[in-house]
């Protein structure tokens, strides 16, 4: 009785099990494609973005604009443009996070990462450590405020 | 010839799927303006839809192969394997 039916165990037609089995290749091939096509989307920087150099440290965020302005713990931005932001770090890996602009970006020493983002609602919004970073890493915070144009 | 059908089949899905994708968006994404917030939510809810539907129509599945080939279903009658006894 061994091979019966030219080696169809179950004796009965496959082809179910083909249509469901490219159903899923099929999902997955198009979950891969989108993920990919938006990440690369995502990280096309517009040619006018200014540059923001961001410095992480425990547990604080410096801010370097193209200009040479400083500052700590806060960043002042204007709304509608766009900036592309140079992070790295002094010491250990922090996590450079504008939860309300889906920012997240790896501060790590010796190696300057890049993201960039285009704030179109003016206001205050928190600025975060997002990797453990030490004793006060809950409270590596700063403040990004974005002004309207001329403000 | 159904397992090289098959592969041939996955193979030109994995090739083709992302071209497509490339060039449909090749032309208006070139540095242009974009809200990160739309682009990587609208992505993560398309991918929930796909993984929520891939999750339904799996434990379906399962769950009517459960039922519909237990011992104790009605409609359930042996293997010509099981009928002979050997295999």
């Amino acid at each position: 009785m061994r091979n019966q039916g030219r080696g169809k165990m179950s004796g009965h037609s496959t082809w179910p099990e083909w249509v469901y089995v490219g159903v899923v290749v099929a999902l997955l091939c198009y979950v891969g494609a989108e993920a990919w096509n938006i990440e690369r989307i995502i990280e096309h920087v517009p040619e006018d973005a200014e540059l923001i150099k961001v410095e992480g440290q425990q547990w604080l965020w410096t801010f370097e604009h193209e200009d040479g302005t400083k500052e700590i713990g806060e960043l002042h931005l204007e709304k509608g443009k766009a900036y592309r932001f140079e992070v790295t770090s002094k010491d250990v890996i922090h996590s450079f996070n504008i939860h309300d602009y889906t920012v997240l970006m790896d501060a790590v020493p010796g190696r300057i990462n890049h993201v960039w983002f285009s704030p179109n609602v003016a206001g205050e919004f928190d600025i975060q450590c997002r990797e453990y970073c030490g004793l006060i890493h809950y409270n590596m915070r700063g403040t990004l405020i974005v002004e309207d144009k001329g403000a | 010839m159904k397992v090289i059908i098959g592969s041939g089949v996955v193979l030109a899905l994995l090739a083709i799927l992302p071209s497509i994708q490339y060039v449909l968006a090749a032309g208006d994404s070139t540095g242009e303006y974009l809200d990160r917030r739309v682009e990587i939510w609208g992505l993560f809810y398309r991918l929930m839809i796909v993984a929520f539907t891939v999750g339904t129509v799996v434990s379906g599945l399962i769950v009517w192969l459960v039922l519909r080939f237990r011992e104790s279903n009605p409609k359930a009658k042996p293997t010509s394997y099981e009928e002979s006894g050997s295999w």
